[in-house]
């Protein structure tokens, strides 16, 4: 068997695994009792994401898409800080 | 194959996302919702081979958005009133 | 022969990553409260997220159909996996701060709080 038909067999049978994990987390970030449940979620399903978009660029063929992975992982960070600020700063009075 | 059941899947699970952001009446809750959508709607616009409209549209849509809606409700109050 | 070797070993993370991802999707849904799901939040992200870019990392590098761009692919993916090895346990640890002093996240089955008893004869601030 060659490399690109193994390849893509592969990816194939692992990409339902990615799915149906990203569909439990955003169970969890829909119906999370609190703020910070949520947040966790919303965190947990962009790196989830990251890695799967990482997978579909080698199924596509086209490496030229692997430069998105970055971008989400580096925003996703940013919406935990934003959260983590407001919370504190509500309990500090300011 | 696989790209079609894709499209059809991110597209269909924005749907809930974005009746309850319409819904909440805590907006700190509202604009997390907010943040899920635009994560889905991104990865539509990848399957659409489209990473240039992608490179913008995280930035927009997670980071600048909540942001900013987040310091407005920091200066105004949180909960909704009837 | 040495490409077989990359795809296999790559092929490989890929799936302990995948692994790693469900169940930590399952520990996400079935932990009682948010300072438990932390820990599902910590399988998924080194677990579930460095590992499978490394792998990714590795498997286009044996990838040979993906023509001369696969070197440009296998760089991008392991300074993702660093950065994302910096910058995970920073935000997690911000989000658990802030919502152990707002009291954001109230903690149902409690044996002992040491830190809250702490802050609140004023010993910590």
């Amino acid at each position: 068997m060659e490399i690109e038909e193994h390849v893509m067999l592969f990816i194939t049978f692992i990409a339902p695994v990615f799915i149906a994990s990203i569909i439990l987390y955003l169970i969890r970030a829909l119906r999370g009792p609190t703020i910070p449940d949520m947040v966790i979620a919303v965190d947990a399903i962009s790196f989830d994401i990251a890695v799967f978009l990482a997978v579909l660029a080698v199924y596509f063929k086209s490496p030229i898409l692997i430069s998105c992975v970055i971008v989400l992982m580096l925003w996703a960070y940013a919406l935990d800080i934003y959260v983590a600020k407001y919370l504190e700063s509500k309990d500090m009075g300011g | 194959m696989l790209y079609y059941l894709l499209m059809a899947l991110s597209s269909l699970l924005s749907i809930p996302a974005i009746y309850l952001a319409v819904e909440e009446r805590d907006l700190v809750k509202a604009v997390i919702f907010s943040a899920v959508q635009s994560t889905l709607y991104a990865f539509l616009y990848y399957l659409l081979m489209a990473p240039d409209i992608f490179l913008t549209y995280i930035p927009v849509g997670v980071g600048l958005y909540t942001a900013l809606i987040l310091i407005l409700i920091k200066k105004t109050e949180r909960y909704e009133s009837d | 022969m040495i490409s077989w070797i990359l795809v296999i070993i790559g092929e490989i993370l890929i799936a302990v990553g995948a692994i790693c991802d469900l169940i930590a999707a399952i520990g996400m849904n079935r932990f009682p409260n948010f300072f438990v799901r932390l820990h599902a939040l910590t399988v998924g992200t080194i677990g579930g997220a460095f590992v499978p870019l490394i792998g990714v990392a590795l498997l286009s590098l044996g990838a040979e159909f993906l023509g001369v761009y696969r070197f440009f692919m296998a760089g991008a993916s392991i300074v993702s996996a660093v950065l994302l090895l910096f910058l995970a346990p920073v935000g997690s640890h911000a989000i658990a701060r802030a919502a152990h002093r707002s009291k954001a996240a109230t903690v149902h089955p409690k044996v002992v709080d040491h830190l809250e008893e702490d802050r609140e004869r004023g010993v910590v601030v």
